[in-house]
C-alpha cells in the first residue's frame, strides 16, 4: 500500500532528515512510526502527502500503487483524497460546527448536498459525535476535536489513514479512546500510520513498530516495542 | 459538478466577503478612490480634448485674393490645394458674400456705408478658407500657398497671426496629456499595490482555513476562486460607488461648464453617457484582471503545500 524506496529528504542548506529510508506497508496494517523528536518522523508523513518532495535520487514513492515520487501540483488534491490525515492540533476551523468542518472536506470535492446530508451524520456517528453536531469546537474536549479531525478524514473513504501525534495532546483516557478508534478503522480495513511518541500507547497496541533515529529505519518489529 | 463548485465558490465568496467586512469594505472604498482617479483624469482629458477642439476649429488661413483675379483662376488655386493631403476642408466665399457680410457687420459704420454707396462695383475679392487635418499641418499648406505662381493672385493670407497661439496650444496640449497620462500610471501602480495587498491580506486571514482545504483534497482552483470572486463582489460595488458619485459630481459640476469656456460647451454627462461601456467597463475588466493576476500570485508565493 505504501512503499518508500530508499528515500532521502535534505532541508537546504543542510539539514538530513531522512537518509535512504526503505519502507514497506501493506494493505490493512497498523503501523507505528516512533522516534526521538526530531528523528524525522514528520518529514515521512508530509513526504507521502506530497507536501514536501523527497531529494532528486533514484528514490520512489508509491502510495496505493502509484508513484507519487514526481506527483503534479495538479494530481496532489486527488492524492489528498486517498490518504486521510489527522494531526497533533486537529486543525479545525473554529467558526465552522462539527458538521461543518466534516462537511468542508466534501464540499472542496464537489460533492451535492444531498449526499452530505447523507455522509456527514454517517461518519460522525462513527466516531461516536452524532448527537454533536451543531457544536463549535471551542465547546469540545480534546478528544471530542479529534474525533472530528479523525471523522472528516475518514469522509473520502480514504485507503490510509495518516495520524501524525494525534494523542499528543490529550490525556491518557482521551488517548485510550483516540487509539481505539483508529484500531476499530484499522478493523474496517483501512490502512493506518500512526505516528507517535507515547510509549504506553504504542506498547499497548502489540502491532508493527518501525523506529526511525537520525533520519534512519533502525529497527522494524512485527510485535514492536517502543525501545528509545 | 461544475456547477456545484462555482456555487460553493460564490458561497464561500460571500461568507468570506461578510467574515472580514471591515477588510471588505476598505477595499471597496480604495478600488473605488482609484476609480474616481482615473474617471478625474477622464474628466480632465474630455474637457481639455473639447477645449483644444474648439480652439482648433477656429484656426484656418484664409486666402485673401485680389478683386480681378477671375474665378476660374480660383477654382484652380482651390482644386491644386486640395490635393495636399493635410488639408481637411476649403471653403469658397465668393466677393459678393464676403461684401454682404463686409456690408453687415460694419452697417452702423456710416462713414464705411457712405464710402460703400459711392464706389461702383465690389471693392472686394473672393476668398478661400483652408482648415487643416492637424495643427501642425499648417506650415506646409502656407508653403504650398506661397508658391510664385499665385503671388499676383493673392492680396494676403490671414494666418499669421494664429502662428504663435497654434504653437502655444500645441505645447499646452501636449503637456497637460503627458501629466494626465504620468498621474494615471501612477494610479494604476497604486491601484495594482492596492489590489495585490488586498488578496494577500485577505488569503493571509483564512491562511488556516486555505491549509485545511489543501489537507482535505481541495483543488487550487477551487481554493482561488473564492477569493477571486470575493474581489470581482468588491470591485463591481466600487465600480457602483464610483459611478453614483462620478454622475453626482458631473451634474454639479455641469451646469458651470456651460459658461467655463467662451462658446465652448463641454457635456460632461454627455461624454459618460455615450462612452458609459468603454469607461466603467475597461476599468472593472482592469480590476477583475488584476484580481486574477494578484491572487494567483499571492496564493503561490504564500501557500505552497
Ligand atoms: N522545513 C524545514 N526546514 C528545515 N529543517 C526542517 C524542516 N522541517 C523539518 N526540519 C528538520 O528535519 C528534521 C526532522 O524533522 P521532523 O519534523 O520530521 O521530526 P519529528 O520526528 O517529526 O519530530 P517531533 O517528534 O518533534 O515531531 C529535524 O531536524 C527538523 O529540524
Ligand atoms: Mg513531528
Amino acid at each position: 500500500m505504501i512503499h518508500l524506496i530508499n528515500i532521502s529528504k535534505t532541508f537546504e542548506p543542510n539539514t538530513v532528515a531522512l537518509k535512504n529510508i526503505n519502507l514497506h506497508i501493506e494493505p490493512g496494517e497498523f503501523v507505528s512510526i516512533v522516534g526521538q523528536s526530531g528523528s524525522g518522523k514528520t518529514t515521512i508523513a508530509r513526504l507521502l502527502i506530497s507536501e514536501i518532495k523527497p531529494d532528486s535520487s533514484e528514490g520512489k514513492i508509491i502510495v496505493g500503487g502509484w508513484d507519487i515520487t514526481n506527483i503534479k501540483s495538479r494530481q496532489v488534491p486527488s492524492l489528498r483524497r486517498q490518504i486521510g490525515v489527522v494531526f497533533q492540533d486537529f486543525k479545525l476551523l473554529p467558526k465552522k460546527t462539527v458538521f461543518e468542518n466534516v462537511a468542508f472536506a466534501l464540499e472542496v470535492s464537489g460533492a451535492t448536498k444531498s449526499r452530505i446530508n447523507s455522509i456527514v451524520p454517517q461518519v460522525l456517528k462513527i466516531v461516536d459525535l452524532g448527537d454533536k453536531l451543531d457544536r463549535y469546537p471551542q465547546e469540545m474536549s480534546g478528544g471530542e476535536k479529534q474525533r472530528v479531525a479523525i471523522a472528516r478524514a475518514l469522509i473520502h473513504r480514504p485507503k490510509i489513514l495518516l495520524a501524525d501525534e494525534p494523542t499528543g495532546n490529550l490525556d491518557a483516557i482521551n488517548s485510550k479512546e483516540i487509539i481505539d478508534l483508529l484500531l476499530k478503522i484499522n478493523e474496517f480495513g483501512t490502512t493506518v500510520v500512526l505516528v507517535s511518541h507515547d510509549k504506553d500507547v504504542v506498547n499497548g497496541l502489540k502491532k508493527r513498530v518501525v523506529t526511525i533515529e537520525n533520519g534512519e529505519v533502525s529497527q522494524d518489529q512485527k510485535v514492536g516495542k517502543y525501545v528509545i | 459538478m461544475i456547477l456545484i463548485t462555482a456555487k460553493r465558490s460564490i458561497i464561500f465568496a460571500i461568507q468570506s466577503f461578510w467574515r472580514n467586512i471591515w477588510l471588505s469594505l476598505a477595499t471597496i472604498f480604495i478600488i473605488a478612490l482609484t476609480f474616481l482617479s482615473i474617471n478625474f483624469l477622464v474628466v480632465i482629458n474630455a474637457i481639455s480634448d473639447s477645449a483644444i477642439a474648439a480652439v482648433k476649429d477656429k484656426i484656418d488661413v484664409s486666402v485673401y485674393f485680389k478683386q480681378d483675379v477671375r474665378e476660374t483662376k480660383i477654382a484652380e488655386v482651390k482644386s491644386h490645394i486640395e490635393t495636399l493631403l493635410q488639408v481637411e476642408k476649403i471653403t469658397y466665399i465668393s466677393p459678393d458674400e464676403n461684401l454682404r457680410v463686409f456690408t453687415e457687420r460694419r452697417k452702423d459704420d456710416t462713414v464705411i456705408q457712405e464710402v460703400l454707396q459711392e464706389l461702383s462695383g465690389n471693392p472686394l475679392g473672393a476668398t478661400l478658407i483652408v482648415k487643416a487635418k492637424n495643427l501642425n499641418d499648417y506650415s506646409e499648406i502656407l508653403k504650398a500657398i506661397d508658391n510664385p505662381a499665385y503671388s499676383d493672385l493673392i492680396e494676403k493670407k490671414g494666418y499669421d497671426d494664429h502662428h504663435s497661439a497654434i504653437d502655444n496650444i500645441n505645447t499646452i496640449t501636449n503637456n497637460v496629456k503627458r501629466g494626465a497620462w504620468i498621474v494615471t500610471f501612477m494610479f494604476i501602480i497604486i491601484a495594482i499595490l492596492i489590489v495585490f495587498n488586498t488578496v494577500r491580506i485577505a488569503i493571509f486571514t483564512h491562511q488556516q482555513e486555505i491549509g485545511i482545504m489543501k489537507l482535505v483534497g481541495a483543488s487550487n482552483s477551487f481554493i482561488r476562486s473564492p477569493f477571486i470572486l470575493e474581489n470581482i463582489f468588491s470591485g463591481v460595488i466600487a465600480c457602483g460607488i464610483a459611478i453614483s458619485v462620478i454622475y453626482f459630481i458631473l451634474s454639479l459640476i455641469q451646469p458651470h461648464l456651460n459658461n467655463f469656456f467662451a462658446g465652448v460647451n463641454v457635456d460632461l454627462v454627455g461624454y459618460f453617457n455615450a462612452n458609459f461601456i468603454a469607461i466603467f467597463g475597461s476599468q472593472l475588466v482592469g480590476i477583475i484582471l488584476l484580481n486574477i493576476i494578484s491572487s494567483s500570485l499571492a496564493l503561490g508565493k504564500y501557500l505552497k503545500v
